[in-house]
């Protein structure tokens, strides 16, 4: 019994050292100083209420947030559609179109940002709202083939039969059998992708112009001049917002079952 | 519809994304990398690279960096899986979420609140001055141990994902024969756990390993000035200097190298004795 225990208190330190800056951003959010302190001094809102005078970060959030919920539209259609063909079909090449789809997972975001860089300079898309969309669908397509085949994998392919033999138009067996049962992993391939985007640094780092800066980028920028108590306010609302897709995230389809470390799928 | 057609009208759209934004930009990247200022091919960047001590210094220090950084998830790491494998229910779903649920937020985040922590008016040098244990500030920060800490902060999650998935595989009744035959607790966390979740930790290792080697933001925010990693030469590169070919050519210096380490790493550990335990 005492290994267990030993083993629960380092665990425990664990979680508290990754939860730890968390448990120092949002205190310290609130203090009244004009420093950045922890423990903060005193209570006041003033740091939320400064946000509101730095259009950048205003402007950011709308972009950052218009960015991730166009890419987890767009990449969950996509992604979604590539996962059927590969597993309704047996092909030729089948094999290689999946490992395809994944690879942008393997290649570091330092080089899918400047290889996307270089491109969008030629075609003359570098800095735009559509190159950095594009980017940010690339990067949550994997994500999103990997949970729809997830989903797939279990997929009772007679129930699709069934309807066709009862007479169903096949865009309404689509509607009414496949889609409801892929549901949880469609939705969680969705907000998987918005979170990949609403977060992504590195990739967007070479994308963005003065006008399409991500919140996560305007935050580093700021970062890298200036250290107060405005970064924890601001940081504390990504946290928050975040916050509230992982824990949709954790009740449409479990956070155990996306990271596979659940070996039931259903 | 055929079925040649299916595939081609499924598959069309996300493959159009992955040659225009991934395909098609790598493979001109890399032409790119093999170009000098008049645009004719040349190994130019590359010679660079090893000819100058700066450069072989930069990677040097990016591989020092992430080495640690593995060491130091790996020790961090190993027990929380090993509490996972071992908690049932309720407490292993709590555990799993508060490993990797800041997980998905922003790293700039995480790395901002290590810098409160850290920093020279942070909380630990403040404790520490206060309870009169040193009298300077410790510097944590903008440092390669800031580096190191940011980092681990970072991945830690794909170690103990990784590791978790190997412990979950081992038959609890093992330890339970191991325990029954006499053996310690020692001795069965060395002749049984450990070695059974061997894949978990080469897994997790080099999965640690790639991500360390190519991070940038939290060498760029808890490293400073003074702690230039690979990415960041090769973004100020790219950004600052407007080098195109040197930028290219130094994130394939940095890919190519991080391969080969990993390849290598795992050929000397994946030996015969192993591959005879794991090779179905």
């Amino acid at each position: 019994m005492k290994k267990i225990n030993i083993l629960g208190l380092i665990t425990f330190l664990v979680l508290l050292l990754v939860n730890l800056p968390f448990l120092v951003i949002i205190p310290s959010s609130f203090t009244a100083a004009g420093y950045l302190a922890f423990p903060p001094e005193g209570f006041s809102w003033q740091w939320y209420s400064m946000i509101l005078d730095r259009p950048e970060f205003i402007d950011s959030l709308w972009t950052s947030l218009k960015l991730a919920a166009i890419t987890a539209v767009l990449a969950t259609f996509l992604g979604t559609l590539a996962a059927f063909a590969l597993s309704k079909y047996k092909f030729r090449g089948s094999g290689v179109l999946n490992a395809l789809m994944l690879s942008p997972l393997t290649v570091p975001s330092l080089i899918i940002g400047i290889s996307a860089l270089l491109f969008f300079t030629r075609i003359g898309i570098a800095g735009t709202f559509t190159g950095l969309l594009l980017a940010h669908i690339l990067i949550s397509i994997p994500y999103v083939v990997r949970l729809v085949l997830t989903g797939l994998s279990s997929f009772d392919y007679t129930l699709e039969k069934a309807g066709y033999m009862l007479g169903a138009h096949p865009f309404r067996v689509f509607w009414d059998i496949t889609l409801p049962l892929l549901r949880p992993a469609i939705v969680s391939g969705m907000i998987f992708s918005f979170l990949t985007s609403f977060d992504n640094v590195t990739v967007s780092l070479f994308l963005v112009a003065p006008d399409t800066t991500t919140l996560p980028l305007a935050i580093f920028t700021y970062m890298q001049e200036t250290l107060d108590p405005l970064v924890a306010s601001i940081s504390s609302v990504v946290i928050l917002l975040s916050l509230v897709f992982i824990i949709l995230l954790e009740k449409v389809y479990g956070l155990e079952r996306l990271f596979g470390l659940n070996s039931q799928s259903h | 519809m055929s079925k040649r057609l299916s595939i081609t009208l499924l598959t069309a759209p996300a493959m159009i994304v992955l040659l225009g934004v991934f395909l098609i930009p790598m493979l001109l990247m890399l032409m790119l990398s093999f170009q000098d200022e008049n645009e004719a091919f040349s190994l130019k960047n590359y010679a660079l690279f090893v000819q100058d001590p700066f450069y072989v210094e930069i990677l040097w220090r990016t591989i020092r960096v992430s080495l640690w950084t593995v060491l130091a998830s790996l020790v961090l790491g190993y027990p929380v899986a090993m509490y996972m494998a071992q908690a049932t229910g309720k407490m292993r779903g709590i555990v799993t979420m508060l490993i990797l649920a800041p997980h998905l937020i922003s790293v700039v985040i995480r790395n901002f609140g290590w810098v409160v922590v850290l920093g020279e008016k942070g909380w630990i040098n403040e404790s520490l001055v206060a309870l009169g244990i040193i009298d300077q500030p410790l510097r944590l920060l903008y440092n390669e141990l800031g580096v190191v800490i940011g980092l681990t902060d970072s991945f830690i999650a794909y170690m103990v994902l990784a590791l978790a998935t190997s412990m979950y595989a081992i038959d609890p009744s093992l330890n339970k024969a191991a325990s029954i035959l006499g053996a310690s607790r020692v001795r069965t966390f060395f002749t049984v756990t450990l070695p059974l979740s061997l894949p978990g930790i080469i897994a997790g290792t080099t999965l640690v390993f790639s991500l360390s080697m190519s991070a940038f933001v939290t060498p760029a925010l808890m490293g400073g000035t003074s702690v230039k990693v690979m990415p960041v030469i090769a973004y100020e590169q790219i950004m600052a200097t407007l080098n195109w070919p040197l930028g290219a050519a130094l994130a394939f210096l940095l890919l190519g190298s991080t391969i080969v380490l990993v390849t290598l790493y795992t050929k000397l550990i994946e030996t015969k004795r192993y591959k005879e335990v794991f090779a179905s």
